[in-house]
């Protein structure tokens, strides 16, 4: 009796000791990773629609969140859609800007990936994949080139694959187009809405 | 074992009870991050980290503790120590922290460090339990070290980032891969051992 009650009390005394040290050290640091999270997204934001002073989250749901970016006047000058594609090895997370119209991608970038470096992992480079969705006409659903050709032979729904990482390429196109039928779709319902200056 | 001077103690860490090429404890970490020198800086500061807050901590209430909880209670310990490490991690470097990925909050199982724990410091003083982990931590590191440093060099013609071999080199995916820390772990450890042969012939 006299051993189980020790044996109570120091592992509970432990535990206390040990939750009460890891809630002070969350209440010091939780602040500053929010904001980092935030710091990331803001950045990308940025990065694929150019000119953004500041982004505005629009819409949200598992995996996909809808930024709009606007300049110092408050006008709107695209949105930036943050999802993810099921790749090779894991999800890659990506961000692509659009225009307001939602016709023509600014630019893509991915954040966050785990394929194969040196084959898939090229779908993060600017020079092996990243340029070729600039400036993409998306009116119609994006198609792979493959074999890869020269930049201005492409035409303005094609992206080039990358050489050795077809998985990687066609997960992220697929994930695009999919993405684009989304965001049009909501935009018809008026789930979101792009101008306007709701709620900062 | 009382008689092992406080250099002694510490140094077993860094040669003769080396974690990773003698004990060969904590391989999954091991083998995982070592794939940037930057990793497996950060792995070692964090596990050495939690190796000597946990020893000092285990040693300091090891007559309190009832010998049937006590490995319940040392993984609280450093289950607390880890969590402190990662939310660090996060919070001030956040891109270190999305390069090692589960492998920090995975230290808790490293057995490095439980190993530390029921081995030597359920028995030994806080001081000569602090130079222990401090010598292991050190071991671990310097391991972690070299490891890293021949895969990245290998694997990336980088190191810390920066390119170290000429334009004509061309890198070794394979080393920044699995097998890649599968090879070099068993050539570093094949390595260790026939010094330590060498070593022995000569006494």
């Amino acid at each position: 009796m006299r051993l189980s009650r020790r044996m109570l009390i120091v592992l509970s005394l432990i535990g206390l000791v040990s939750g009460a040290l890891l809630m002070s050290v969350n209440m010091f640091t939780k602040d500053r990773i929010a904001s980092n999270r935030k710091k990331e997204i803001e950045k990308a934001v940025i990065k694929v629609i150019p000119g953004t002073k500041s982004s505005l989250k629009i819409y949200e749901e598992k995996d996909f969140t809808v930024y709009k970016g606007r300049d110092d006047q408050g006008n709107v000058l695209g949105i930036a859609i943050n999802t993810a594609a099921g790749g090779f090895q894991d999800r890659i997370f990506y961000i692509f800007g659009l225009d307001t119209q939602l016709t023509r991608i600014n630019s893509l970038f991915v954040l966050d990936q785990k394929e194969t470096p040196g084959l898939g992992a090229k779908i993060a480079s600017a020079e092996a994949f990243l340029q070729f969705w600039e400036g993409r006409d998306v009116k119609q659903p994006l198609v792979l080139r493959k074999p890869a050709v020269k930049k201005d032979a492409l035409a303005q729904n094609e992206v080039n694959t990358v050489t050795g990482a077809t998985i990687s390429s066609r997960a992220i196109l697929a994930s695009v187009n999919v993405a684009l039928e989304k965001i049009k779709k909501l935009k018809q319902e008026g789930r979101f809405s792009i101008e306007g200056s709701d709620g900062d | 074992m009382a008689t092992r001077t406080n250099w002694e103690e510490f140094s077993k860490g860094l040669w003769l009870d080396n974690p990773v090429s003698r004990q060969l404890l904590g391989m999954c970490s091991t083998l995982a991050i070592t794939n940037a020198v930057i990793n497996g800086i950060a792995m070692g500061l964090a596990v050495g980290f939690v190796m000597i807050c946990s020893s000092f901590l285990v040693s300091l209430i090891r007559k309190f503790i009832p010998n049937q909880v006590r490995i319940a209670s040392y993984i609280v310990i450093i289950a607390s120590f880890v969590t402190i490490a990662d939310r660090f991690l996060a919070a001030y470097f956040p891109p270190l922290s999305k390069a090692l990925g589960p492998y920090v909050p995975l230290i808790v199982v490293n057995c490095i460090i439980l190993g530390r724990a029921e081995a030597f410091a359920s028995k030994n003083t806080v001081g000569r339990s602090l130079i222990d982990a401090l010598g292991m931590s050190v071991g671990y590191i310097v391991a972690l070290l070299i490891l890293s440093s021949v895969r990245e060099i290998l694997g990336s013609g980088t190191i810390l980032g920066y390119g170290v071999m000429g334009d004509w080199f061309e890198p070794w995916i394979i080393m920044i891969l699995p097998p890649g820390a599968f090879i070099a772990l068993g050539i570093l450890i094949a390595i260790a051992f026939q010094i330590e042969r060498k070593v022995k012939q000569r006494s």
